[in-house]
């Protein structure tokens, strides 16, 4: 299935039909352009670099990649880092001088065995890519630093990107250059709210409960909402995964968030199959979600594919609750596909960047990595956090994502609390389009410390961002805000009507 | 830091080489010897008119309008509207551009408002024109060459300043402008030899801190 | 420079130039913010906070101080925070098994962070761990119970050795057999395959310390799993967390974990393909695959007045 961008209102001209690689036609596997281009850049001459009188070279685009990458626990869990610091600039002087075109001409896993990476072959925009492909990576971060090159220049460009593109860029990227970029990159997307507007910082109202006890759900969501939170979605992980249970909580949700005008979102994050059978039963369903990962063997392990996704889509358009037209949630986080032995030997921030290539099939409304919670076999401390929700963040801005960010931490990953704020400001600074909020930050199911509901006041406060339109006139309505400041009503969740 | 120098900005300065008759006529040129014009808008007025008058000390021109604009340079009509609009008028294009170098440099370097607090709430001007263009000695009722105080601050301020500036030195009052002026200050002209102008702006200038300090005196 | 200019940076001068302004007059007294939000005495809670506390462990009703946490709030959230922390960061004594008459056992990790960093490791015995299984135990039970640091060695050594005692006291009386009682260091839950394999035990039993959460650096979980063997993945397990005393006491979970050991063994089988319908009166809510226990909060600052 070929997709073509130019629907969601690029700025790019309807793409040129011509096919310039002789021989392929469209929906059908290219011949052997990529392997035949893979041996010319495998050749000794190009994947190699000199520093301080000392030669380094490298077999594949794949192990320069993961040499490239910023350290990484993950990286070095699955055997693939670069083994100092002057090997990773080696690497990355290599990645630098590589062209975009080389990037589609070897994707992190081969065509032939996995289905993102044919998705990706097959629907990529060709006159975007036919803009940018001469570029080096290098010359491509340079563009994209520059002052004259715009959201609206890089959202014309992105359709054009593999995400084997956008990784190789972020690893070229200090953390500045990338929220230096990512302001840049405006994506609006509707549902009930209208996210991603310039100015706005929305988030996650995340009640969750260790027994999905309906009124303890219902407790945290209205203290969330009384302190501003909640314009992304109300987002509720469950503990049983059930289609009844789903539906349940959905239901209590709905008729909570009607019963005060509070124009919103809901979802409740259980396996997509499940949620398709809560439609079924009838309930209300706002958005529907399913965490993906960036492989074709990661998803199977998630009990996913894109045909299912491509299923759960329709489904949803027809039987979704929200006005739309947006109407897909996305969860993704470095490290997943190593995690169940899926990542086919590539770096966890090339894997990430192509959940995103998968997600951006759907124009979904929200998607955010949940950079801390995997654990510090995969990003081991406070840095590595930091810089992952960066680069995540970066990586999906730069695809033409909605990208909100779970900044969190496990209890048992080198961060402290002072660091995760601070990440959370780094991340508003950036444009992040939202991000998670609990009481006190602390998930009593998951046992993770994310964002809390008074933090995403503070942080507005900080950075001048307001919630959605529609979300800040309902706070004023309320006198949960006066303004950008706090009402009288605000931190009192008795002004939700249970 | 009180009496911080606050200097003025040039909002916009441009020049109209062959001015329409019936624009001369309209901004108070006279066709007959005025061709062209040069046209500048500041965000503070009365540095601008003492600019305008050094313009005809240096360059055979005539200002031939200046006004200020209500309420100031807070509430300008655009973005480049500032708080008055001069215009000085000659027989050729050369001429305008010595007079507006002549005016560019006086505001540049000379003439300005001062704080009189140190929150810079408060504005005063207490200048002293050394020798008078024939712009301004014609608006004076003096001669071209005489000295000049002249004395700009809010309404009270203004008004104890003129009072201990008269008595400071031997000048008379040659105009008084009461509150409100188009900008809502209140100012006044003073002449006498230049050192009693001299003493005269700095008794005015040392008042106005002082009730700027205090605005209530012993009363509340 | 212009005559003006100099004249009033003279009285500028004069009048004190740049000098500071003349001190302000003394500020009034700063009233004390009103007492709120997470109180020291039940009686003390907001009305929402004591309905919230009756459905959720969520700190919720807790007022804030512009949009930040009330001095209170910040200080119980840091002692959790040090909390689980703490029990992240405690290593178990070598010695700590042998004094406990526990077979000590040792995954092929080699320090606390190697074991943050490589769960592989953690999941695979060590050589001389491999020998002393070979040699100095029993084979051939019903339930090899293992216990183990996991990720808090504080929950390990806090009520390991009473859930041990009393997961052997029901196995047996149930008429199973158990095995040798060992605790295994730098464990991960899969140790539990490679083990269960060398003593050709029908069911591994790793009881181990749980990832800590806020305030919560004393909960012990337990997987177990039918013909371990290296190669089970998570679907082939079962599972109970928050073994602790605000949560499932050691006694009952020792007697559910009973309970699912033997119906294990009578189906041959474990994980998703478990049938537990039939026991829901003994296992209760823990029928369930991924059965987590409802904990309470408890006030971790106490300032004596």
């Amino acid at each position: 299935m070929v997709r073509s961008w130019v629907g969601r209102g690029s700025l790019i001209p309807e793409p040129c039909r011509v096919n310039t690689r002789q021989g392929r036609l469209p929906h059908r596997p290219p011949p052997l352009r990529y392997r035949v281009a893979k041996g010319r850049i495998a050749g000794s001459m190009r994947l190699a670099a000199t520093v301080r009188n000392v030669r380094y070279t490298f077999d594949t685009v794949g192990e320069v990649m993961a040499k490239a990458n910023p350290p990484k626990s993950g990286d070095v869990l699955a055997g693939i880092a670069a083994r100092d610091a002057v090997e990773r600039v080696a690497a990355r002087a290599v990645l630098a001088n590589l062209t975009l075109a080389d990037l589609r001409n070897n994707p992190a896993i081969p065509y032939e065995i996995d289905e993102l990476t044919r998705m990706v072959e097959h629907s990529l925009n060709e006159s975007a890519y036919a803009a940018v492909r001469h570029l080096t990576v290098g010359q491509f971060r340079e563009w994209l630093l520059s002052t004259a090159v715009d959201g609206m220049r890089i959202r014309s460009v992105s359709p054009g990107l593999t995400p084997e593109m956008a990784a190789a860029v972020c690893k070229l990227m200090s953390n500045m250059d990338l929220m230096t970029v990512a302001v840049k990159c405006l994506v609006v997307v509707r549902a009930n709210n209208t996210l991603g507007l310039p100015g706005r910082l929305s988030s996650r109202v995340q009640p969750n409960h260790p027994t999905d006890d309906v009124d303890g759900i219902l407790l945290s969501m209205r203290e969330g909402l009384s302190y501003g939170c909640g314009d992304a979605v109300i987002g509720v992980n469950p503990a049983t995964d059930t289609a009844e249970s789903t539906a349940e909580i959905l239901t209590a949700i709905d008729k909570v968030l009607k019963k005060n005008g509070c124009p919103t979102q809901h979802c409740v994050l259980s396996h997509v199959s499940v949620q398709m059978r809560a439609l079924d039963l009838g309930c209300p369903m706002d958005l529907m979600f399913q965490s993906l990962s960036g492989s074709e063997a990661g998803n199977k392990a998630f009990g996913i594919s894109i045909a299912l996704i491509d299923e759960a889509w329709d489904k949803m358009k027809h039987l979704g609750t929200a006005r739309g037209p947006n109407v897909m949630y996305f969860e993704t986080g470095q490290g997943s596909a190593l995690s169940s032995a899926a990542h086919h030997g590539a770096d966890q921030l090339t894997l990430e960047a192509r959940c995103y290539g998968f997600a951006r099939r759907y124009d979904p409304f929200l998607v955010n990595t949940v950079v801390g919670f995997i654990g510090p076999e995969y990003l081991e401390d406070g840095p590595q956090i930091t810089r992952a929700g960066l680069e995540d963040h970066f990586m999906g801005k730069l695809l033409g994502l909605p990208m909100g960010c779970d900044a969190c931490f496990t209890y048992h990953a080198r961060m402290s609390q002072d660091e995760l704020e601070c990440l959370k400001v780094l991340l508003a600074t950036a444009g992040c389009t939202y991000l998670m909020s609990l009481p006190v930050g602390d998930d009593i199911m998951l046992n993770y410390q994310s964002t809390s509901y008074h933090d995403i006041s503070s942080v507005r406060r900080l950075t001048g961002r307001r919630p959605t339109p529609e979300f800040d006139a309902w706070l004023s309505e309320m006198g949960i805000m006066d303004g950008d400041k706090p009402g009288e009503r605000f931190g009192d969740p008795r002004v939700i009507v249970p | 830091m009180i009496l911080e120098p606050l200097p003025p900005k040039i909002l916009s300065v441009r020049r109209i080489p062959n001015a329409d008759p019936a624009l001369l006529r309209a901004y108070g040129a006279d066709p007959a010897r005025h061709r062209s014009l040069g046209l500048v808008t500041v965000d503070q007025d009365d540095p601008t008119y003492v600019a305008l008058d050094e313009a005809t000390k240096h360059a055979p021109v005539d200002v031939v309008f200046a006004r200020s604009f209500y309420a100031g340079s807070a509430h300008g009509s655009g973005p480049i509207s500032g708080e008055i609009l001069g215009v000085l008028a000659a027989t050729d294009p050369d001429e305008i551009d010595e007079g507006l170098a002549a005016l560019i440099r006086c505001l540049e370097h000379d003439a300005r408002f001062y704080a009189a607090d140190a929150t810079r709430t408060t504005a005063v001007f207490p200048h002293v024109i050394t020798a008078l263009g024939h712009y301004l000695s014609a608006q004076a009722g003096l001669a071209p060459g005489e000295p000049m105080a002249y004395l700009v601050a809010p309404p009270m301020e203004a008004t104890i300043g003129l009072d201990a500036a008269l008595k400071a030195a031997d000048v008379r009052a040659v105009k008084i402008f009461p509150p409100p002026t188009e900008t809502n200050f209140a100012a006044s002209w003073l002449t006498g030899s230049l050192e009693a102008c001299e003493a005269a702006a700095v008794a005015f200038a040392e008042a106005v801190v002082k009730v700027a300090a205090e605005p209530k005196g012993r009363y509340l | 420079m212009s005559r003006t200019r100099q004249l009033i940076d003279a009285l500028r001068d004069q009048m004190g130039g740049s000098a500071p302004l003349p001190p302000p007059p003394p500020l009034p007294r700063v009233a004390e913010p009103p007492a709120r939000v997470y109180p020291r005495r039940a009686e003390e809670k907001s009305a929402y906070a004591r309905e919230a506390s009756a459905h959720t462990t969520a700190l919720l009703g807790i007022g804030h101080v512009g949009t930040r946490y009330a001095t209170d709030v910040v200080l119980q959230f840091q002692a959790e925070l040090a909390v689980a922390h703490e029990a992240v960061g405690q290593e178990l004594p070598d010695d700590w098994a042998g004094k406990s008459g526990l077979i000590s056992l040792q995954s092929r990790v080699q320090s606390h962070r190697e074991f943050l960093l490589r769960p592989d490791l953690g999941r695979r015995l060590s050589d001389d761990s491999l020998g002393v299984l070979r040699t100095a135990v029993r084979r051939g039970v019903d339930v090899q119970p293992i216990l183990a640091d996991g990720l808090s060695a504080v929950a390990c050594m806090q009520s390991g050795l009473e859930l041990l005692a009393e997961f052997t006291k029901a196995c047996e009386a149930r008429g199973l057999s158990v095995g040798t009682p060992m605790c295994a260091k730098f464990a991960r839950v899969w140790l539990e395959d490679e083990i269960g394999y060398e003593v050709q035990a029908k069911v591994a039993a790793i009881l181990l310390g749980e990832r800590p959460g806020l305030g919560t650096g004393d909960g012990l979980s337990a997987y177990l799993v039918y013909a371990p063997a290296i190669g089970k993945t998570d679907g082939d397990r079962n599972m109970m967390s928050n073994i602790h005393a605000r949560g499932t006491v050691p006694k009952v979970a020792g007697d559910r974990l009973a309970v699912l050991s033997k119906a294990m063994i009578d189906q041959r089988t474990s994980g998703v393909a478990l049938d537990l319908s039939h026991l829901t009166a003994e296992l209760g809510e823990a029928a369930g695959r991924h059965h987590r226990a409802p904990q309470e909060r408890v006030r971790l600052v106490e300032v004596q007045s």
